[in-house]
C-alpha cells in the first residue's frame, strides 16, 4: 500500500474512532445522574427557569434528536459553552494546552535522556551491578503512583533539601521566552526550569522506567541476532554496531509503545497537575469533573482523543521510516 | 489448561531467580495482612480522636515534631512526642496510621482482584468470539477497542465514576463476626463502583489478547478435527480454544492487577474512591500536612509501592517463564 | 452562599456615623484631610490598632503615606495576593464566592461601604433615603467613570440591580437569590437617582443592597456581551469594566489576573500600583509561595501551615475570629431528621470543643446557635451542646430511630480542615450504640447544591451535610432567614418549622432595634432547642501576610486592598 493511501485509510479509521468517543461521551452524559439544566444554572435556580432552560437547550426533545443536534454541533466545530463560566469551551481548552504540552514534552525529554543510556548500559553489562541497579530502578518506577512520587519529591527536594520551589509556578514557558527575546534576560527561563523540574520528573518517571525496560530487552534481543555477529565478523567497530543498528532497531517497538501510552501520559498529567497545581488541561478536567461541567469535560476528552489518534498515525508513519523493511500495512 | 512444560518452566524460573521469590513473599505478606487485618491492626482504623493532651496528633515511634496551637488568642509552639500506643503515629483526625495501613491493603487487593476478574469476564469471551468467528464481529470488536484506547483510562474512569456514583457496598467482616477480633469495624467497605469502572477501562486489553489467541487457534489442527466431528462452536471455544489461550491471559491479568491497584489509588487520591479506608485517600489527607507531619502521606504510599512491586514481580516471573507476546495495559497512576 | 462577604468598611466614617448616612461623596473626599485627626482613633475596637492613621483606611495613600515613617515600603508598589479559588467566571454577578469577591470588588467596587455590626456608609452612593413606600432613593455623583471612560449613570445601577435579582435576565445570579432576597427591582428616577424597591423593612433591605449593590456599565455589557441574555465571558482584560480603584491589565484564565490603579478613579488613589491575584487550592502551596516571596498575602491558611510561615522571614501570620459558622443542616422532611429528639441527640453526640481543640488546633470557637458572637441577635446565654453520649443514646431511643444508619456529606478544602472535622463528627456519632454514621467527602459544589435544593424529599440527596456560613451583614437575620423561612416561595429553606419561621418573620417587621435584637435572640433560643443543625464552631480565619503590608483581617473575611498600606 502506498503512503498516501495508508494515511487516508488511517485518517478514516481515526474519524471513526473520534465518532465513537463522541458517542460514548453522549451516552455517559445522558445516563449520568443530575439534571443538566439544574447543573447549568447552579445555585438558587427556580423551577420555572429550569424548565425554560430545558426547553431552550432541547433537553425535552427525544434522545435521538438530541444526539443528532449534538453531532451537528460538533461537526460544525461548536463545542458549546461551559455550564459554569459560560465561556466557549474551545477557548478554555486551547488556553490550557501550552502548560500541559510543556509538561508532557519535558517529561518525555527527561524519560528518554535517562532511560535510553540506562537501558543500553543495562543490556550490554548484563548481570552486573549497573544492570541490577537499572532493573531495580525501573521496577520502582513502574510501581510508584505518580501522585505519591510527586509529594515525596516535594518533601525531599523541595522542603528538606530545598533546591526546588514547591508553590504554584511563577511563570509559563511562553512568557519566559518572551522575556528572553525581549530583554535578553534568561532569568525567567531559569525560574521556569526550576518550577517544571519536579513535575517533569514526576510525570516522566513511569516512562523512564518503561523505556529502560524496553530498551534493555530490545537491545538484548537485537544483540543476539545473526546480523550483529555478522557485522562484528566484518570488523565493524562494536560501538557503531551497538548504537547505530541495534539501537535503531530497538527504537521501533519503543516508539509504538510510546504512542499507545499517550493515554497514560494524559492520565499522569491529570494527577501531576493536581499535585503541583500546574495550570494545564488535566487540572481543568478535574475542576470540571468536580462541578460536573459536561461541555468542558467533553471538550477536553475530545481534544485528548484527537491527539491520541493523530499521534498514533504519526507513529505508524515513523515506523515505516525507521524500519524500511516494514512496508505500510 | 496449564501444561506440564509450563509448570516446569515456572518452577525453574522461580527457584533460579531471586526476584520472583521476593515478589511472592511480599504478596503473601500483603494478602495475609489484608485477610487478617482485624487481628493485626492495633486500633479501629476508623476511630478518630487519638491525640495527646495538647490535642496534637502523634508522630511515629522515635520521632517528635513541633506544632502550633491557638490558646486564648495566642499561638504557641509545642513539642509533640511519640507514644508506644501508636507505632506509626496518628493522622490529622487522630486515627491510628498503622491500623489504616493494614486495612488499606484490603481495598487495594479487593479492587485489584475483583476488577481483573470482572474485566476477564467481559473481555475474554468477547475476544474469543471475535477471534474465532472473525468477520464483522471481529471488525466491530477491533474498532471498539480502538475507541476505548483513545480515552486515557484514568480520565475515562473519572467520567464513569460520575455516572455510577461512589457509594461502597458494605459486607460483614467474617473475622469480627466470628468474634475473633474486638473493637474493629464490623463491615468491610467494597468500592463496587470503582471495581466496575476499572473493569470497564481494562477489559479491552483482555479482549485483544483473547482475540489474538483465538485467531491463531482457529485453524489449529485439533480445532479443525473437533469441527469435523461436528462439535458445536461453543464447545470448541470453551473446551479447546479457551484453555489454550490461558497462558497469555494469566500473564496479562497479573500485570493488570498492578495497573488497577494504581488506578484505584489515583481515583482515591482525587477523591473518587467511595471509601476512606484506602491508601490513596490517606495520601490525599496527608498532603495538606506534608511539610510538618510527613508520615501521614508516606506510610500509605509505601503500602501501594510494595503491593504493586510484588504483583509486578510475579508478572515478570510469569512472562519470563511463559514468554507470551502481549502488549501491556495502560497505567492509571 | 458559603462565602457571604462583600464590601468594605471605612473606619473614618465611624466617627461621622452620628451625622447620618447622608454624608456625601464630597464630605467623604474632604474627609481624607481630617480623618487622621478625628476618625480612626475611635475604631480600634475592631482590632485594627497598630499604626493608627495609616493603617487600614487606605485613604492616606494619596500623598501622606510617605511620611508615616515606614522604612521599607518603597519596594512595595506591586503586590501579589494568592487566593484558594481562582474565579471561574468573568461575570461579577455570576457567583457568590468570597474568593471571587476579593478580586471583583476591586474592579466592580461596592456602592456602599459596609462595616459589620455598624451598618452601611457612603461610597459611590453619596446619599440614600427611604421613601416610606417600600422604596429607597439612592443618589450618586455625576463624575464617576468606568474603566472604559464612560460615565456612571443611575441607569447603570438600576440595570445592574435588576440583572442581579431577575433570574431571567443575563444570569441567574446567586447574589440575587441569596444576597438580595428582599429586593424586587430598581429604576432610574433621573441621571443621578436610583429608586430601589423591596419587600422587607427598610433596615433589612439596606443591609442587603448595602452589601451587594454593584455597578456595571449597561451599554457596554449589552453591546459587547449580550449581557441581558447571558453571562459575560471571555479571556481578555476587556471583559472587565467597573468603576473600582483598579482596572484589569492582564488576565490569564484560571491562573492570574493583574490589576493596575485606575487613573481616573473618583476616590483616593489605592495603596499599590499593581496587584496580581492568583490561586492555589492547597494551603501548604500558598504558604510555600509566601515563604518563597512569590506572594504577599494569602488566605485560608491551615493551622498546620502556621509554622511554615512563622519560620520564614519577612512574613507573618495574622488571624481573626470570623463571622463564619460551620454547621451541618439536617433536612427535616427526611427520616430520621424529622425527629427533634434525634436531631438533639446528634448535637449531644458530638464534642465540638474537642473538634476545635484537636482538629482545628484551637483555631475556632464552639457554638450552639446559628450565628457567631458579635453578630446582632447572638444570644450569649446559649451554651454549645455539651457532649453527653448517654443522653444522646436515650434521645435516639425516644425518637424511635434506634439502629439507623446515616451519612454526613462534607466538602474538602473549603473550610478550615472541613473534611477532617466532618470525619471526626461522623465518628463521634458512630460511637453511639444505636446509630451508625459515616462521612462522605465530596467536592464543594455538591453540598452547595444540596443547600439550595430545598426540602422536597425527591430532590434531597444528602439530607445531612456540612456547610459554612459567614453572616457578613453582622445581623442574625442574614444567618437564619435563608435557612428557615420561605416567605414568597423563592427561597429554598433547608429546614421548616412554623414557630421558628414565624419568629424570624416577626423580627423582620420590627422597627425598634432593641426589640428586634431581643426577638432575634429568641430566634436563637428556638434554633438551639429545635436543633435544625448540628452546631459546630465559628472558625478562625488565618492569613499569611508580608510584614511590610499593614492590614488587619476582617471578621467578614473580605480582603480589600484599600484597607492596606505599605
Amino acid at each position: 500500500m502506498s503512503m498516501p493511501k495508508f494515511l487516508l485509510r488511517r485518517t478514516l479509521q481515526g474519524i471513526f474512532v473520534i465518532w465513537g468517543v463522541v458517542t460514548v461521551l453522549f451516552v455517559l452524559r445522558a445516563v449520568s445522574p443530575g439534571d443538566p439544566a439544574t447543573l447549568m444554572l447552579g445555585e438558587g435556580a427556580n423551577q420555572e427557569l429550569i424548565q425554560q432552560v430545558r426547553a431552550e437547550e432541547g433537553l425535552n426533545d427525544p434522545i435521538f434528536v438530541q444526539y443528532a443536534d449534538y453531532i451537528t454541533d460538533l461537526v460544525t466545530g461548536d463545542l458549546g459553552y461551559s455550564w459554569r463560566s459560560n465561556r466557549e469551551v474551545e477557548a478554555m481548552v486551547i488556553e490550557r494546552i501550552p502548560a500541559t504540552l510543556e509538561l508532557s514534552i519535558a517529561a518525555t525529554i527527561v524519560a528518554i535522556s535517562i532511560a535510553v543510556p540506562m537501558g543500553v548500559i543495562s543490556a550490554t553489562r548484563r548481570e552486573q551491578l549497573s544492570d541490577y541497579g537499572a532493573t531495580l530502578f525501573s521496577l520502582l518506577g513502574i510501581s510508584t503512583p505518580n501522585f505519591w512520587l510527586g509529594l515525596m519529591l516535594i518533601l525531599v527536594l523541595g522542603v528538606w533539601v530545598g533546591i526546588f520551589p514547591t508553590g504554584r509556578r511563577a511563570v509559563g514557558f511562553g512568557e519566559a521566552l518572551m522575556t528572553l527575546v525581549g530583554t535578553g534576560s534568561p532569568g525567567e527561563l531559569l525560574t521556569w526550569l526550576e518550577y517544571i523540574a519536579l513535575p517533569a520528573l514526576t510525570l516522566g518517571t513511569y516512562f523512564t522506567a518503561l523505556i529502560t525496560r524496553l530498551t534493555r530487552s530490545g537491545m538484548i534481543d537485537e544483540l543476539g541476532k545473526p546480523y550483529v555477529k555478522a557485522t562484528q565478523a566484518k570488523g565493524l567497530p562494536l560501538v557503531l554496531t551497538r548504537y547505530k543498528h541495534v539501537l535503531r532497531n530497538t527504537m521501533i517497538p519503543i516508539i509504538t509503545v510510546l504512542g499507545l501510552q499517550m493515554g497514560t501520559l494524559m492520565g499522569g498529567a491529570v494527577i501531576t497537575e493536581t499535585v503541583f497545581n500546574w495550570p494545564g488541561l488535566g487540572q481543568r478536567f478535574v475542576d470540571a469533573l468536580g462541578i460536573r461541567d459536561w461541555p468542558l469535560m467533553q471538550g477536553i476528552i475530545l481534544f485528548v482523543a484527537i491527539s491520541f489518534v493523530v499521534i498514533n498515525i504519526v507513529v505508524d508513519a515513523l515506523y515505516t521510516y525507521l524500519d524500511p523493511q516494514v512496508s505500510v500495512e | 489448561m496449564i501444561s506440564d512444560r509450563v509448570k516446569s518452566n515456572l518452577q525453574y524460573a522461580f527457584w533460579e531467580s531471586f526476584l520472583p521469590k521476593l515478589g511472592m513473599i511480599l504478596l503473601v505478606t500483603i494478602v495475609l495482612m489484608a485477610v487478617f487485618a482485624p487481628l493485626i491492626a492495633t486500633h479501629d482504623p476508623t476511630r478518630t480522636g487519638h491525640f495527646n493532651e495538647d490535642g496534637a496528633q502523634y508522630p511515629p515511634l522515635g520521632f517528635e515534631y513541633t506544632s502550633e496551637i491557638a490558646t486564648g488568642g495566642e499561638i504557641v509552639e509545642i513539642t509533640v512526642e511519640s507514644t508506644n500506643e501508636h507505632i506509626l503515629g496518628t493522622n490529622k483526625i487522630g486515627q491510628d496510621v498503622f491500623s489504616r495501613f493494614v486495612y488499606g491493603a484490603r481495598v487495594s487487593l479487593l479492587v485489584g482482584i475483583f476488577g481483573v476478574v470482572l474485566a476477564l469476564i467481559i473481555g475474554v469471551p468477547f475476544g474469543l468470539i471475535a477471534g474465532y468467528y472473525g468477520g464483522h464481529i471481529d471488525d466491530g470488536l477491533m474498532r471498539m477497542a480502538d475507541i476505548m484506547l483513545a480515552f486515557p483510562s484514568l480520565v475515562l474512569a473519572l467520567a464513569l465514576i460520575g455516572v455510577f456514583g461512589q457509594q461502597p457496598i458494605r459486607v460483614p467482616d467474617p473475622i469480627v463476626k466470628a468474634g475473633l477480633a474486638e473493637g474493629m469495624p464490623e463491615t468491610i467497605p467494597i468500592p463496587g463502583a470503582v471495581i466496575i469502572v476499572v473493569a470497564l477501562v481494562t477489559w479491552v486489553w483482555f479482549a485483544r489478547v483473547a482475540r489474538g489467541e483465538a485467531l491463531s487457534l482457529r485453524n489449529a489442527e485439533y480445532v479443525k478435527a473437533a469441527r469435523s466431528f461436528g462439535t458445536s462452536n461453543r464447545t470448541i471455544l470453551f473446551k479447546h480454544v479457551l484453555p489454550n489461550s490461558l497462558t497469555p491471559i494469566i500473564v496479562l491479568a497479573t500485570i493488570q492487577i498492578a495497573v488497577i491497584i494504581l488506578t484505584e489509588a489515583s481515583l482515591a487520591y482525587l477523591g473518587f474512591s467511595g471509601t476512606t479506608l484506602s491508601w490513596g485517600f490517606e495520601i490525599k489527607q496527608g498532603q495538606s500536612v506534608l511539610r510538618t507531619r510527613p508520615w501521614v502521606a508516606m506510610v500509605p504510599g509505601i503500602g501501594i509501592v510494595l503491593s504493586v512491586i510484588s504483583v509486578n514481580l510475579l508478572g515478570d516471573w510469569f512472562r519470563d517463564a511463559l514468554d507470551p507476546n502481549i502488549e501491556g495495559g495502560e497505567r492509571g497512576g | 452562599m458559603q462565602d457571604w462577604r462583600s464590601v468594605k468598611r471605612r473606619k473614618v466614617l465611624k466617627a461621622t456615623l452620628g451625622t447620618s448616612a447622608t454624608m456625601g461623596l464630597a464630605a467623604l473626599a474632604g474627609c481624607t484631610g481630617d480623618d487622621d485627626g478625628d476618625g480612626t482613633e475611635d475604631s480600634d475596637d475592631t482590632g485594627d490598632d497598630g499604626t493608627g492613621d495609616s493603617d487600614d483606611t487606605g485613604d492616606d495613600g494619596t500623598g501622606d503615606s510617605d511620611d508615616t515613617g515606614d522604612d521599607n515600603m518603597s519596594d512595595l508598589d506591586e503586590i501579589t495576593i494568592t487566593l484558594s479559588q481562582f474565579p471561574d467566571t468573568q461575570d461579577p454577578l455570576d457567583h457568590i464566592t468570597g474568593d471571587y469577591f476579593d478580586v471583583f470588588d476591586h474592579i466592580y467596587e461596592p456602592l456602599f461601604d459596609f462595616e459589620p455590626g455598624e451598618g452601611i456608609f457612603s461610597r459611590v452612593v453619596t446619599d440614600w433615603e427611604a421613601q416610606g413606600d417600600g422604596t429607597t432613593h439612592l443618589t450618586i455623583p455625576d463624575d464617576v467613570s468606568f474603566h472604559n471612560g464612560d460615565t456612571l449613570t443611575a441607569e447603570d445601577i438600576a440595570w445592574t440591580i435588576n440583572r442581579t435579582v431577575d433570574p431571567d435576565m443575563g444570569v441567574a445570579s446567586p447574589i440575587g437569590a441569596f444576597g438580595l432576597g428582599s429586593i424586587q427591582g430598581a429604576e432610574a428616577v433621573d441621571e443621578t437617582t436610583v429608586s430601589v424597591e423591596y419587600s422587607a423593612a427598610p433596615g433589612l433591605a439596606e443591609f442587603e443592597f448595602g452589601n451587594y449593590a454593584r455597578a456595571m456599565n449597561r451599554q457596554w455589557a449589552i453591546d459587547n456581551f449580550d449581557a441581558e441574555n447571558e453571562a459575560i465571558a471571555g479571556s481578555s482584560p476587556d471583559v472587565f469594566n467597573g468603576t473600582g480603584p483598579y482596572e484589569v491589565v492582564d488576565f490569564t484564565s484560571g491562573e492570574e489576573i493583574v490589576l493596575e490603579a485606575f487613573d481616573d478613579y473618583w476616590g483616593e488613589e489605592p495603596p499599590f500600583d499593581r496587584v496580581t491575584f492568583n490561586a492555589d487550592k492547597q494551603s501548604s502551596g500558598r504558604a510555600a509561595s509566601l515563604e518563597a516571596g512569590e506572594t504577599d498575602l494569602t488566605i485560608n491558611i491551615l493551622p498546620e501551615d502556621v509554622a511554615t510561615i512563622n519560620n520564614a522571614s519577612g512574613v507573618e501570620v495574622r488571624q481573626v475570629t470570623s463571622f463564619r459558622t460551620v454547621f451541618c443542616p439536617m433536612k427535616n422532611t427526611v427520616e430520621p431528621y424529622d425527629s427533634q429528639e434525634f436531631r438533639q441527640a446528634i448535637n449531644y453526640a458530638v464534642d465540638n470543643e474537642a473538634i476545635v481543640q484537636n482538629v482545628l488546633s484551637g483555631f475556632g470557637e464552639p457554638v450552639g446557635q446559628p450565628v457567631a458572637p458579635g453578630i446582632n441577635g447572638y444570644a450569649p446565654d446559649i451554651e454549645p451542646y455539651e457532649q453527653d453520649v448517654g443522653m444522646a443514646e436515650s434521645l435516639v431511643s425516644e425518637s424511635g430511630y434506634g439502629g439507623v444508619e446515616i451519612t454526613l456529606t462534607a466538602p474538602q478544602g473549603r473550610y478550615l480542615n472541613d473534611a477532617n472535622v466532618a470525619q471526626t463528627a461522623a465518628d463521634m456519632i458512630d460511637q453511639l450504640e444505636n446509630v451508625s454514621c459515616e462521612a462522605n467527602i465530596v467536592e464543594f459544589p455538591v453540598v452547595s447544591d444540596e443547600n439550595s435544593f430545598g426540602l422536597d424529599p425527591d430532590d434531597i440527596v444528602h439530607p445531612f451535610f456540612m456547610i459554612g456560613w459567614g453572616t457578613i451583614t453582622g445581623d442574625a437575620d442574614y444567618g437564619t432567614q435563608g435557612f428557615f423561612t420561605n416567605p414568597d416561595g423563592n427561597n429554598t429553606p433547608v429546614f421548616r418549622d412554623d414557630e421558628l419561621e414565624q419568629a424570624i418573620l416577626d423580627s423582620q417587621q420590627m422597627q425598634d432595634p432593641e426589640e428586634r435584637t431581643q426577638q432575634l435572640q429568641q430566634v436563637m433560643q428556638l434554633a438551639h432547642e429545635k436543633a435544625p443543625w448540628l452546631y459546630l464552631h465559628v472558625q478562625e480565619s488565618i492569613y499569611g501576610v508580608n510584614e511590610q503590608i499593614q492590614w488587619e483581617p476582617r471578621e467578614d473575611e473580605t480582603v480589600y486592598i484599600w484597607d492596606m498600606s505599605a
